[in-house]
Order: C-alpha cells, then structure tokens, then sequence
C-alpha cells in the first residue's frame, strides 16, 4: 500500500503527515516532492494539493499545511481508529472524539477530503512510531490507509531517518527476508525484534563485543544500553570523531559515503540512488576495512577443535 | 520541589541537524541538545525563569537543560534528541525493538 516518491509528486493531491515534522528533519520533502512541485497531473502545483498536518505541537510544518490538527499526546492510535469507523460511517460517540483533541467537525471534514480526492498519502514520522503504541499506531495508520482504497487510491508512507536507514533494512531484507532484529546464532538468520535487537541485547547484556559501522548509538540510544557499549570491546568504523568514537576501544576512520566513497543509498521509497564520490580521502572505505576484517578472520584457524560444531547448531541439527 | 509532571517530546530540529556536521563536540550543539522549550504559564507555575537551569527527571535517569520559554502546549517540554536525552531512556523496548523516546511522564525540578 505503498508508491514512489515519483508518484506522490506526479499524483498526489491530497498529502499527511501524521507526527512529523518535514519543513525541519526532511527539509526538501515538501518542495521536491509533495506539496510544491507542478506535475502532469497537478499542473498549478501548490494550489492543486492539499496538505494536512497532525501532530501534538505546532511545529514548523503547520506553516505550510492547509489544515493542523493537534491531537492530544498519546491519542494518536484513537484518533486513526475513529477515522476508520467515520469513512465506513459507523457510530463514534463525542466522548470518545473529545478525548482526542479535535473536534468532529474537524474529522467530517477531514473523512470528506479524504474521500474526494483522487490520490492521498499519509506520511507518518516518529510521532507515531516512537510514542506510546509504537508499531500499533504504524499498523493502524496503515490499515487506515488500505481501507481507504475502497473509496479512492492511498497509500502511506514512513518518513525514514537520516542517512541510509531505508538502505540497511533493504539489504537485510532481500540477503535474510527480515529487515532488522535478527541473529545468526545457529547459523541461519531468526527474526524477533524486542529479542535480537539492537537496543534489547545491549541493554540485556547479551553480546560480549559489538562492530559499528556508520551509526553513533552512543549519542542517541537510551543510556543503559550505552553503559554495555562501554564494558565490552566496541570497535566503531566512522569517518568523524563521535561519541560511540571515543567509547570504542578501535575506531577506523574511513572515507565519507557519497563525499569521498561511492556507493549505493535508498530514498525513504526504498529507490536505490548510486553515490559518485566527488573527492578523494586518504582513509578506506567501510566496505574495503570490512572485507579486510573478513579476509584476516577467514585465515585464522577455526575457534573450535576439528570435526566439532558449535553447541546451537549441534542441538538443532 | 515541584512535583509537577509533563510530557516530554524528544525531537529533531533544523539546527540541530546542522551541528551534527559542525561537530557534537562542538558548543552550539553541547548547547542546543542541553536546551528546553516550554510554555511560559508551566514555568511561572513551578518558577522556573528564562534561562535558569532545571533538572528533569524520568524513572529511568536524570539530566539538567536551560530553560526557555517558547510556544509549546501545556504541559509539555520540548527537547532536541542528543546525548542528554539517552539519560532519559529507558531500555525497554516493550518488545518492538524501538525505545520510546517520545511522550514520557517527566519531572521538571528548577535549580
């Protein structure tokens, strides 16, 4: 239930965003590809679109929106849900939209734009998906949006973060079938986020060395999984001095994707994009250190005696 | 000491994502991410003053920002996502993988 950025400019007319913030943390969203562009479709642009913003503060962002509603914090996942039963026009009584924030004329309004429009995205952000309900609320803004279908074409889309994020999650994907939150332990890839990912093991105390490669969780997971970071042996590859940096007992410093390593990054709609380094840095690539690591491990005798597996694997087989 | 409680919005900001490439050793961004936004009517209520210090505290940890007063929402503060805010966290992921880093229940003490 998802489209490119591509189609969003060509397309769509009617845009939300839903606990984010673009005009600050995805600066050239609105003009390159929702609300600014003139397209085939939508030839005047601005004045063929229709953008709406729900959040629990008054951001920056609500500028440029047609409509802000501020929802209460924590109310995200009631307000989705009774947006779903008003498009199939069930009954929601005031209590339980008051408890919201927002007022029922304002949802009438909204259902009815939603309705008419011809192409509507929902953009979703952090407000949603780190609060209170998490993934919930991502899977009911989702279901929110393939239920819409049965009016007129939506889809929705994650604002992703910085960097390459959406690239990690695609490589893991089509090398395991799972994006994130997966261990090789038994010598085949598992998946169970909450058990196998990152925060949890750190914060758990279950990994005895951790490889970072071009992230600074030191700077921005919560604290008790850092303190791990820093008992065990952390070697960070990373072309800046950072915070997980000077925590790690190795730091590499390597060359800048896309300044001065080149490389592939995807677009938050999942498009590969190439990189073409633009300068030349005296320090290697992550993917030159990396195979070195690999090459250098593959030449060292096996950790275990001849003819033996390690336990795990020996119990499943 | 005020007993006072809000809900803490961790985010992002413009500026905050510039100084990331000046450096997060850099002062402004030492700064920025030690810094709060708040509704001036809640910082007469637990007399807090523009710029004064103020230790928030969750049930997981605790750190100390600069006050300002801004156009924020009763009851909430907002703080830009950085190194101070990992003191806030708690580790649990309630089995998503993600901590919550929005929406918690803080206690805001002047100092």
């Amino acid at each position: 239930m998802t489209c490119t950025l591509g189609e969003v400019k060509q397309r769509a007319d009617f845009i939300v965003y839903w606990g984010g913030n673009p005009a600050e943390c995805h600066p050239r969203h609105f003009t390159k590809y929702t609300i600014m562009q003139k397209s085939k479709f939508l030839p005047r642009g601005r004045k063929d679109r229709t953008m709406v913003l729900v959040d629990i503060r008054e951001t920056k962002s609500a500028k440029a929106a047609d409509i802000f509603m501020q929802v209460k914090p924590g109310k995200d996942f009631e307000l989705i849900t009774i947006l779903r039963a008003l498009i199939k026009h069930q009954h929601v009584g005031d209590d339980q939209i008051a408890e919201t924030g927002v007022t029922r004329e304002m949802l009438d309004d909204l259902v009815q734009r939603m309705k008419s429009c011809k192409f509507g995205c929902f953009f979703f952000g952090m407000g949603l998906s780190m609060t209170r309900g998490k993934h919930m609320n991502s899977a009911a803004l989702l279901t929110l949006a393939a239920e819409m279908n049965a009016f007129t074409k939506f889809v929705a889309m994650p604002m992703r973060g910085h960097g390459n994020v959406t690239g990690a999650d695609v490589i893991m994907r089509w090398q395991t079938g799972y994006p994130f939150g997966i261990t090789f332990n038994r010598g085949y890839p598992r998946y169970n986020p909450g058990e196998f990912s990152t925060v949890d093991v750190l914060v758990r105390g279950d990994c005895d060395a951790a490889f970072i490669i071009g992230a600074d969780p030191g700077a921005t997971m919560p604290q008790p999984a850092i303190d791990h970071l820093k008992r065990i042996p952390t070697i960070c590859l990373d072309p800046h001095i950072t915070h997980t940096s000077k925590l790690a007992r190795v730091h590499i410093t390597t060359a800048a994707q896309g300044i001065s390593a080149p490389g592939t990054a995807y677009r938050m709609d999942e498009l590969p994009l190439p990189l073409k380094p633009a300068l030349k840095s005296p320090y290697p690539t992550d993917e030159d250190v990396v195979r070195r690591i690999n090459k250098a491990i593959s030449e060292k005798p096996f950790w275990l005696p001849e003819g033996s597996q390690p336990q795990m694997i020996t119990a499943q087989v | 000491m005020s007993k006072k409680r809000f809900i803490l919005n961790s985010s992002r900001s413009s500026k905050q994502g510039t100084l990331i490439n000046v450096g997060k050793d850099s002062e402004e961004y030492q700064a920025l991410t030690s810094s709060m936004t708040m509704e001036p009517g809640d910082m007469a209520a637990i007399g807090l003053v523009e710029g004064q210090m103020a230790l928030v505290r969750t049930e997981f940890g605790e750190a100390e920002f600069k006050c300002k007063a801004g156009k924020e929402p009763e009851g909430m503060i907002f703080i830009p996502y950085g190194p101070p805010t990992c003191k806030l966290m708690g580790g649990n992921t309630d089995g998503t993988g993600m901590p919550m880093s929005k929406g918690w229940e803080v206690e805001v003490v002047p100092l």
